[in-house]
């Protein structure tokens, strides 16, 4: 076992560190919020330029095909300043699927301008239901004369308003309905006629969307890997997407020590430092005793996603432990910095928004749970 | 990263495996569970003589005193072996002593015991707590009166687990009661056959003794002095820091039987293990065990990189003891009103084990440091925040 990172990944997560310090202040995440497009384009050449959007891509489609861990790195500091914009959606929830599914010329097309950051992509998977289950994926799509007319409505559509493209799971086989066969992913150009988007107020300003599909016309050419065979690797992407997330709350726990520690050891009440009182100290104690295990189970799924072999068990752990642990220490924060964390102009806050949207993304604790028992056996 | 053994250390643990295997006989785990999994009885003494022959008592030891120079991660790993085999596991002279003597023992002392102790050969019982210094060990009292060539001992310890069965007290006594606090203490080891040492059983809600030990006037020769005197404290603290972990893997082996059981007990028409309350809390534990993996494992790595763990090791206890609790009331619901019969009653399930672990898992929370003390030593140590 080796729980040290590679001089080269040290590198990595500096540079990461070292101009999100400089470019994504917490003012510009509190201005990002209330902005239309929800990001800086400048900000997204500069992480294009340090090649950020192509550490999945392979070399072949012009990227630099590293890995899932790196890629961890990344969005671990970019959960460490409570960074918005279209990453996650692009990279993880649009790119992988295209990376599992696409023929050759799909990923040619999309992969070499992901990775370059001038293809920005999305998933369009939950709907009324709001599960992450097969039953949950009603929209039709019906073959009509080489094209398929995808009908029905999508929720909770990350960054819709500026994709480029939308991944839109939709159902293929309507007399398979509520069984995992019959899905399909297609690739759908965001300006295609018959699409409608409308924005979703959420709770930490980040942008989610209804997209409404009318009618909308996608040539047979555009399906994603094999008709009707889409479940297994929707599975594996909300997966990802599961260790992903928990890489970025692993930055934001390690923010909120930091937001929190400091001050413990500098506030004064009844003529001595709060730090010293041993009720805050067992807070500050369970903090890290959550923000340790938070890092290495994110580690762990992360580094397992690599190895080629199966890592069910680990993300599924993975995202179960880091959901309820997160949101335990960012309360714990609440509690110990006292009615200053309550204060909006205080960045707790921002944290503690994106912790209650991150433990539900990608299943919750007690989905995950479920599935380590069946990993388990039971 | 890496979060697999390598090849090396899989092989090697294979052969311990299949050693456990075939020399656990069921007198002997009879004998190691009324102990507690203490070492010392007359079975584990021969199972563990033959299992140290192979030098994997102490194998992270070096080669001249009877280590293999392996590495503190495979150490770890064999220790998880053992508690998951509920072989003898909690070892006073071969874990907590012997690193002492290694670090900071004469030669002298180094040649007597290393060996023998590595061997398996002798145990020795912590002899720390006193009736008024339990989280508190430097307000012990016991006094080692210097008398030129040897030290008359008088005082009094208890909760003493090993006592009854270990050959030599690893005793901390006062050497110097006018020092200032920490500097007065001296570690040494002490003939439990020794003239005018009385033991005296207590017995736990486990069912399993511990003692208190008195001594009356009780001659130790100065040879028996470890390391430094009055340095004790020091070394008591060190000892602590390197030493410390908690294999969690004889819960395991409990968890995993009630994993078996709710999959082969129908309630009302259908397996327990298909009721979704008792899926989620049974994978609860999964994911609890897979986190304490991790922590008790960095704490090998952070030894191998020839660096002594600090917060981490408080953080392992503290996490591994509270998830034994954990285990411990989870398996109790799961077998619901079978869960509270005893070994040998009508209709217990289990054999009584979860019952029993249900009453073990009271203690871990407390010995060798409190939880409440462990969450003080991360706060202080592991985020710097002042204790005054």
């Amino acid at each position: 076992m080796d729980f040290n990172l590679s001089s080269e990944q040290n590198i990595l997560k500096e540079a990461a560190h070292k101009l999100l310090a400089k470019e994504c202040t917490s003012e510009f995440v509190r201005k990002m919020a209330e902005d239309e497009n929800g990001y800086s384009p400048a900000l997204w050449e500069k992480m294009a330029e340090l090649g950020w959007m192509s550490l999945l891509v392979p070399e072949s489609y012009g990227g630099s095909g590293v890995n899932f861990f790196d890629l961890s790195l990344i969005l671990t500091e970019m959960g460490y300043y409570a960074m918005p914009g279209p990453f996650f959606a692009t990279v993880i929830l649009g790119g992988i699927p295209v990376l599992e599914a696409g023929s050759e010329k799909q990923k040619a097309d999309i992969l070499g301008e992901l990775a370059v950051g001038k293809r920005l992509l999305t998933l369009a998977l939950n709907e009324q239901d709001g599960t992450y289950s097969p039953k949950g994926i009603n929209l039709s799509a019906v073959l009509k004369e080489g094209q398929y007319i995808l009908n029905g409505k999508k929720l909770f559509v990350q960054d819709a308003h500026v994709a480029d493209t939308i991944i839109c799971a939709a159902r293929t086989d309507r007399f398979k309905s509520g069984e995992p066969e019959g899905i399909s992913l297609f690739i759908v150009d965001a300006d295609k006629p018959g699409l409608v988007i409308e924005p979703l107020d959420t709770m930490a300003g980040d942008k989610q969307f209804e997209v409404a599909f009318n009618s909308v016309a996608i040539s047979e050419d555009n399906i994603l890997g094999e008709p009707g065979k889409a479940w297994p690797v929707i599975e594996k992407v909300m997966l990802m997407a599961a260790v992903a997330k928990c890489a970025e709350m692993k930055g934001g726990a390690r923010k909120v020590m930091d937001l929190a520690i400091p001050y413990v050891k500098g506030r004064q009440q009844f003529g001595r430092v709060v730090g010293t009182f041993q009720a805050v100290q067992h807070h500050c104690a369970n903090m890290l005793t959550l923000a340790d295990t938070i890092n290495f189970m994110t580690d762990q799924a992360a580094w397992k996603i690599d190895t080629g072999l199966s890592f069910e068990k680990e993300a599924a752990m993975c995202k179960a432990w880091v959901s309820d642990s997160y949101r335990t220490l960012v309360g714990l924060g609440h509690q110990i910095i006292g009615g200053l964390g309550f204060m909006e102009e205080y960045d707790l806050q921002l944290y503690f928004k994106r912790a209650r949207e991150a433990v539900m993304m990608f299943g919750s604790a007690d989905f995950h749970r479920e599935l380590v028992a069946r990993e388990i056996g039971l | 990263m890496d979060f697999e053994f390598s090849k090396e250390e899989n092989e090697l643990l294979a052969e311990v495996r299949a050693f456990l295997k075939k020399e656990t006989t069921p007198k002997l785990l009879e004998e190691t569970a009324k102990l507690g999994l203490i070492y010392g009885g007359p079975l584990g003494r021969e199972f563990i003589h033959k299992f140290a022959a192979n030098g994997w008592l102490t194998l992270n030891w070096p080669e001249e005193h009877g280590g293999l120079g392996k590495s503190a991660m495979l150490n770890f790993a064999v220790r998880e072996e053992m508690a998951y085999a509920r072989v003898p596991l909690i070892f006073v002279a071969a874990h907590m002593a012997g690193p002492t003597i290694m670090h900071f023992g004469s030669e002298e002392m180094k040649k007597e015991w290393l060996t023998p102790i590595a061997r398996g050969e002798v145990e020795f019982a912590l002899g720390y707590t006193e009736p008024q210094a339990g989280s508190d060990l430097s307000a012990i009292e016991i006094l080692a009166e210097d008398r030129g060539d040897h030290f008359l001992l008088n005082g009094q310890k208890t909760f003493n687990t090993h006592s009854h069965v270990a050959d030599y007290h690893w005793l901390a006594a006062i050497t110097d009661p006018d020092a200032k606090r920490y500097h007065g203490m001296s570690m040494m080891i002490v003939d439990l056959k020794s003239p005018g040492i009385t033991i005296r059983p207590l017995i736990t809600m486990a069912g399993w003794q511990t003692n208190e030990v008195f001594y009356d006037d009780v001659i130790v020769p100065k040879k028996a002095l470890v390391g430094e005197k009055n340095q004790g404290f020091y070394y008591l603290m060190a000892a602590l820091d390197y030493e410390r972990m908690f294999p969690l893997a004889a819960y395991q082996v409990v968890y995993d039987r009630v994993v078996e059981y709710a999959k082969e007990t129908m309630v009302e028409g259908r397996p327990l293990s298909k009721n979704l309350l008792v899926r989620q809390k049974l994978a609860q534990l999964a994911i609890a065990f897979e986190a304490n993996k991790l922590l008790y494992y960095r704490l090998a790595f952070i030894l191998d990189s020839g660096q002594i763990p600090n917060y981490q090791s408080s953080m392992q206890k503290l996490f591994a003891t509270e998830t034994a609790q954990q285990v411990a009331n989870t398996c109790m619901e799961v077998l619901g009103l079978y869960g509270q019969l005893k070994k040998g009653s009508k209709w217990a399930a289990l054999e009584g084990e979860v019952e029993h672990l249900c009453r073990t898992s009271v203690v871990e929370t407390i010995y060798a440091g409190t939880s409440e003390v462990q969450r003080n030593i991360i706060a202080q140590r592991g985020l710097k925040l002042p204790a005054k």
